[in-house]
């Protein structure tokens, strides 16, 4: 973390909620998303496999090409015929598998044609004429099947359908056995879900035929990989691509998938002499487009009588359906903070990723952290049942103290500040827990049944990329860094661009709130141009807005272009007012000199000398005053299995929910839910609270209402946002936030992460809370979605939802 | 079929056919593209118009079915500067990445019409139709109550 | 997601429209408030050649008594104008009830009280109130009028008792004193389909038993229906928590009740009887 009294000249923005003036155009629906952009494009319209798993025969496309306003029609086979196979990452079984289904098909969704056409319409009903002879395979869609000896392969060159087996051993988990009192053990079982950014995906792509290079617009997230993926699957030069990123209609890790897509269309593109659009339609996002995996959670849990956790094993049974470009991440990442807020000391994981004929899946928002946590905050629960202590007191018993900081864990992640038990102690109070409980056996009297829930959670960011790498051991990507350029413009104005780009978080509200406290302006004066073009913006190959790293290296880029700039003010401004540097200062667009209270020069001033006045420079100086700076978080290691971190930054929450289960309905009401997040410094607290409100409506979207259902045949049943079912305004509680602040000693701004902590905590503290309340009924909560009828069931019947 | 449609004061005539959605007639014709679409299934309320000053889901209409009715989007509720909701949701961080937006205002300006101090039930009632998967809803329901607010004490 | 091509006739008159039914037959579908029908044809589930839209046809949609203790309104009444009609508030509260528990606000402003009864979902709510209010449904053919008996409308899954060349114009709803009324369903979301919907009209003798009563269900089976059986166990009995317990649990007695992905058939017919006591409950406290 930087001295702030060096990094800034005021302090009038850091740390304020100032508004998104920067973003009035999305309350005047004047922004710009994909689809608004105005190219007269035809459009493109894709063919989707009607089966889960079968053998494309024959794929005739000659009636819809006869059709009226069709432009070009292309499959998988030709795609395949120019194009490389996905890149996988962290699997190691080989699997090939391309772009568009070619030979054979992996999921109900999965694209085998694709149309262009004057219009939408044409392009959709083109669709209906192209004839495709399927042999149906039988499908493989749960996890238990996939792993039948007998069972069909999803890619038969990998020779099972188990893609990645590995273990991480920490410590000794063998003596933590030994020694404990007792090794409590469970199974757990997490859904399919996904948090469906409100707009879908949506390409618009340009081939140029002089070049043969093409323009692409897309709402992706990752830009900076996509790049070299693109470019890789197209066996092009990455010259001859130009992204461009605008406007982005949320992501939450979905857009990072939206890639192959891109491949796809620029192949289309070079066959029609006009840009081409493809806005994918909800169903098609419902489809493949793309999900979390579902999985089972087998957990070990040695445990002294006293309520120590000594040892935790897990073994991690991804569902990651048909995409091998993500396959196995979730597990890889989860291991990572797998211990959770506890000195858990001796770690086992088994990471299996599981192959399946369900859809694609991607990072979505939290990335395996809500399972993980979901898993071991129950068992936390469980362990506390078992033993007659607390829940909060047993977690008070196995935090990683505020003095342990920063905490090392077993496999090498570095949890660099936080007090967890404060915010417990905080949580406990805002939430009335004890008053909670003592209403509990009160109402209980009249056959009401409330229950309280805790659920505590590590919120890392800042991803680590060689993580993706940790089993197959050939890293492509390490760390984690961003660029940006901060430049004065002629009227001494602040103009800045990011490699990242911005699906909601008010980044240019927030880059501005630092610069402007570096520069000692306003944020008026500062410009913040989120669109990424590959052509003009300051991408690395980890540039985009995913992990949480916006905080961190995003932001770090700012200042380190902000420093840059800063010095050539002073340079330039010294030269002017004939002063040494040492005796200038900032203050309200001016340079001044400290001794002398009258002297000063103004930013446009300065920028007239830098851009226009040029003979006037101090001798070898370059002209302009505008800035690149790149940036890393210096404290990733190298992937390595023994000792790695995963993740560069970990912020903390503490969920307390009191809920009401209505017995014979199996309906949960929230009579109280609050919410303690810790992400260090906060530089714009509103935009922090919407994110952390946020993303535990995400977690109880996923707890109560969202499920991606298949049938035994592979069909999807849940393609709408009928079946689908989100949460609206009238379904969520009102939260209460507190907050603690545990400056992050390793960013630059001691901020840490902010998006994703209420997707990873809600789901362990809603079903706690269930739990609690259904506890005169003996019921245990072991998985997900807390459907009426699981509810229901179980008291009656089962006893376990 | 010849439609002819009258969208924030101005007409809008054109030659299409019966099956276009009115929310393409919108977009694509007016040329009015802060509607924006997130579903198939008249679910997300993104495409949310004042249909005869009611509030209507313009996924869910064909463009025929608009002939001779007035419409009022989002880029109609005010021409000169911000109106108070909008200004609503920009103090009170009513949105994040701005999708859901166009339809959550207009949803909020036909609630304060009808009721101009509502409770934050009657307001979550009220975007039943209309999903964010950004905010979690607080922000947004605490932007129309201080827009509410605000709009009693300039007696609007 | 776009529909499939059709003809599309936006008639002025009901002659003109009933002439086109007539024309097309079964490849021809009534456009009303379109909220579930435009739906289907942009997920191509439904592509009839022809759609004709009867939203132009001026003198469908109202709200009136016909001096005979009925309430009449047109088929293309809109839920938004029946939750807002004072007539009815008066009148007939559970109809008022239900149609501000139809989807949400939008839908509520385009959906009409006919386009519900005719699409027959066997999960919507306006045909649970209008089975328990008992009331009628007038059919126009292209020759005559008929009514038909609510318990006889609904037929199966998106079936009704409407011919193809039949449009229904009106329904008659009896004004009955002395009524109390209410209408729960139990949905995943308020503004989603019912799992199970149950709608109440009943009055009760003075000595509090159940002299009269209507009941309404949907998203039980293939089509919403009025459980005879248990109006007839209701009626003369005494309606405490305990005797409305009794006989709650018969509702789906002889149905076929399905399921789907919110909830099997077991727990349907289980909500089904939880819903019919709380029903009762919340029309006697109405």
């Amino acid at each position: 973390m930087m001295d702030f009294d060096k990094l800034f000249v005021t302090r009038d923005w850091f740390g304020k909620p100032v508004r998104r003036n920067e973003d009035v155009k999305f309350v005047k629906g004047e922004a710009t998303y994909v689809d608004d952009i105005d190219m007269n494009c035809a459009h493109v319209a894709f063919l989707r496999s009607i089966f889960a798993h079968a053998r494309l025969k024959k794929i005739d496309t000659s009636r819809a090409e006869a059709l009226k306003g069709v432009l070009a029609v292309i499959t998988g086979p030709e795609v395949a015929e120019v194009t490389k196979p996905l890149p996988a990452r962290a699997i190691t079984r080989p699997a090939r598998q391309y772009v568009m289904a070619t030979g054979k098909v992996r999921y109900q969704g999965e694209p085998i044609a694709a149309v262009v056409a004057e219009d939408r319409y044409i392009a959709e009903d083109a669709l209906e004429l192209i004839d495709v002879e399927y042999e149906p395979l039988q499908p493989v869609m749960r996890i238990e099947d996939a792993l039948k000896p007998d069972a069909p392969l999803l890619f038969e060159e990998a020779g099972s359908n188990t893609l990645l087996d590995d273990t991480m051993e920490h410590g000794d988990y063998e003596k933590a056995c030994r020694e404990a009192d007792m090794v409590l053990k469970e199974t757990f079982r997490v859904h399919r879900y996904s948090s469906t950014p409100l707009e879908n995906w949506a390409i618009i792509a340009r081939h140029d035929k002089g070049t043969d290079s093409f323009t692409v617009w897309a709402n992706d997230q990752q830009p900076g990989r996509s790049m070299t993926t693109v470019c890789g699957t197209l066996q092009i030069p990455t010259h001859n691509l130009r992204l461009i990123v605008p406007e982005s209609g949320g992501g939450f890790g979905i857009k990072l998938a939206i890639w192959p897509y891109i491949v796809i269309l620029c192949l289309l593109s070079r066959k029609v002499d006009k840009p081409i659009k493809w806005i994918q339609t909800r169903r098609e996002h419902l489809l493949g487009g793309t999900h979390a995996p579902d999985g089972i959670v087998e957990i070990e849990m040695p445990v002294k009588k006293d309520g120590t956790f000594l040892g935790l094993s897990v073994k991690d049974y991804q569902n990651d359906g048909s995409f091998i470009h993500t396959a196995g991440i979730y597990g890889l990442i989860k291991f990572a903070t797998m211990v959770g807020q506890y000195t858990i000391k001796a770690t086992r994981m088994e990471v299996l990723s599981i192959a399946t004929n369900k859809g694609p899946t991607v990072q979505n928002r939290g990335v395996g952290k809500p399972t993980m946590t979901f898993a071991l905050e129950r068992m936390v629960d469980i362990a506390a049942k078992k033993l007659g202590i607390d829940p909060a007191e047993i977690r008070f018993r196995n935090f990683v103290k505020p003095e342990q900081m920063p905490y090392t864990t077993p496999s090498g992640e570095i949890y660099e500040s936080g007090d967890y038990p404060e915010c417990l102690r905080k949580g406990l109070a805002l939430g009335e827990y004890d008053q909670c409980k003592k209403q509990q056996a009160e109402l209980r009297k009249q056959g009401r049944y409330i229950g309280v829930g805790i659920s505590t959670g590590v919120e890392p960011g800042t991803s680590n990329l060689g993580y993706y790498y940790t089993s197959s051991g050939v890293p492509e990507y390490m760390g984690s860094g961003e660029g940006a350029i901060v430049g004065v413009d002629y009227d001494g104005n602040i103009n800045v661009m990011i490699g990242s780009v911005d699906t909601g978080q008010g980044h240019a509200t927030v880059i501005g709130q630092v610069i402007s406290d570096m520069l000692g302006i306003t944020p008026d004066r500062v410009r913040v141009d989120n669109t990424l073009d590959s052509f003009i913006s300051p991408y690395i190959g980890h540039s985009g807005c995913y992990s949480n790293k916006f905080n961190d290296v995003d932001l770090g880029a700012v200042i380190k272009a902000t420093e840059k700039v800063r010095a050539r003010i002073f340079t330039l401004a010294a030269h002017m007012l004939k002063a040494d540097v040492s005796n200038l200062k900032l203050g309200d667009g001016h340079v001044h000199v400290t001794n002398d209270s009258g002297k000063k020069v103004s930013f446009k001033d300065i920028a007239a000398l830098a851009y226009k006045k040029i003979t006037l420079l101090p001798e070898g100086m370059e002209p302009g005053l505008k800035e690149i700076a790149y940036y890393r978080n210096p404290y990733a290691k190298l992937p390595n299995k023994q000792n790695f971190n995963v993740q560069l930054t970990h912020s903390n929450s503490c969920h307390v929910v009191t809920v009401e289960v209505d017995i014979e309905t199996g309906f949960v009401k929230f009579l109280k839910y609050v919410i303690i997040h810790d992400c260090g410094n906060q530089i714009n607290p509103a935009i922090v609270e919407g994110m952390a409100i946020g993303s535990t409506v995400h977690g109880l979207g996923a707890t109560f209402l969202e499920e991606f259902v298949y049938d035994d045949n592979g069909q999807l049943l849940t393609t709408t946002f009928m079946d689908y079912l989100k949460p609206v305004a009238a379904t969520v509680p009102h939260f209460e936030m507190g907050h603690h602040y545990s400056p992050c000693p390793t960013s630059l701004l001691g901020s840490k992460s902010a998006g994703e902590g209420g997707a990873i905590g809600s789901l362990a503290a809603v079903a706690n809370a269930v739990e609690d309340a259904l506890s005169p009924f003996d019921v245990k909560v072991t998985s997900l979605p807390l459907t009426p009828e699981k509810v229901v069931k179980a008291i009656k019947e089962t006893k376990v939802i | 079929m010849q439609v002819k449609v009258k969208i924030n004061g101005k007409e809008y005539q054109d030659d299409v056919e019966p099956r276009m959605l009115l929310v393409h007639f919108i977009r694509e014709k007016a040329r009015l593209t802060g509607t924006h679409i997130g579903c198939d299934t008249g679910n997300c309320g993104a495409c949310t118009v004042l249909f005869n000053g009611r509030t209507i889901k313009s996924c869910l209409m064909l463009a025929v079915q608009a002939n001779g009715a007035e419409i009022m989007t989002i880029e109609g509720l005010s021409t000169n500067g911000l109106h108070p909701i909008q200004d609503a949701f920009l103090e009170k961080f009513g949105f994040q990445c701005g999708y859901c937006t166009s339809g959550m205002i207009l949803s909020a300006y036909v609630l304060l019409q009808s009721n101009p101090q509502p409770t934050d039930h009657e307001i979550r009632e009220a975007l039943e139709g209309n999903l964010c998967m950004c905010t979690g809803y607080q922000q947004i329901v605490e932007s129309i109550s201080y827009a509410a607010t605000k709009m009693k004490e300039a007696g609007k | 997601m776009i529909p499939s091509k059709f003809d599309y006739y936006s008639p002025a008159t009901l002659q003109e429209a009933l002439s086109l039914l007539s024309e097309y037959g079964d490849d021809a579908k009534v456009l009303a408030g379109g909220q579930s029908l435009v739906s289907l044809l942009k997920l191509r589930l439904a592509s009839p050649r022809c759609l004709v839209d009867l939203g132009s046809i001026g003198n469908l949609s109202y709200i009136h008594e016909d001096g005979a203790d009925n309430l009449l309104i047109g088929a293309m009444t809109r839920y938004a104008e029946i939750a807002e009609s004072k007539l009815i508030a008066e009148k007939c509260p559970l109809l008022r009830q239900t149609a501000l528990v139809v989807g949400d606000v939008q839908v509520r402003n385009r959906g009409t009280l006919g386009g519900s009864l005719a699409h027959a979902d066997p999960a919507g709510d306006m045909p649970a109130a209008i089975l328990a209010l008992k009331a009628d449904l007038k059919a126009t053919g292209p020759k005559r009028d008929r009514w038909i008996k609510s318990e006889d409308f609904f037929l199966g899954m998106y079936a009704t008792a409407l011919e193809a060349n039949e449009i229904l114009t009106e329904v008659r709803v009896p004004v009955l004193n002395d009524r109390q009324s209410a209408y729960l369903k139990a949905a995943r979301r308020p503004s989603d389909f019912a799992m199970v919907g149950i709608a109440v009209c009943l009055k009760r003798a003075k000595n509090g038993t159940c002299e009269d009563v209507g009941l309404g269900v949907t998203g039980i089976t293939d089509k919403p229906y009025r459980p005879q059986h248990v109006e007839a166990k209701l009626r003369g009995q005494k309606l405490d928590p305990a005797a409305i317990g009794a006989v709650a649990q018969s509702i789906t007695e002889g149905i076929d009740v399905n399921g789907n992905i919110h909830a099997s058939p077991e727990f349907r017919a289980h909500l089904a009887g939880v819903y019919l006591s709380r029903a009762i409950q919340a029309a006697i406290g109405s």
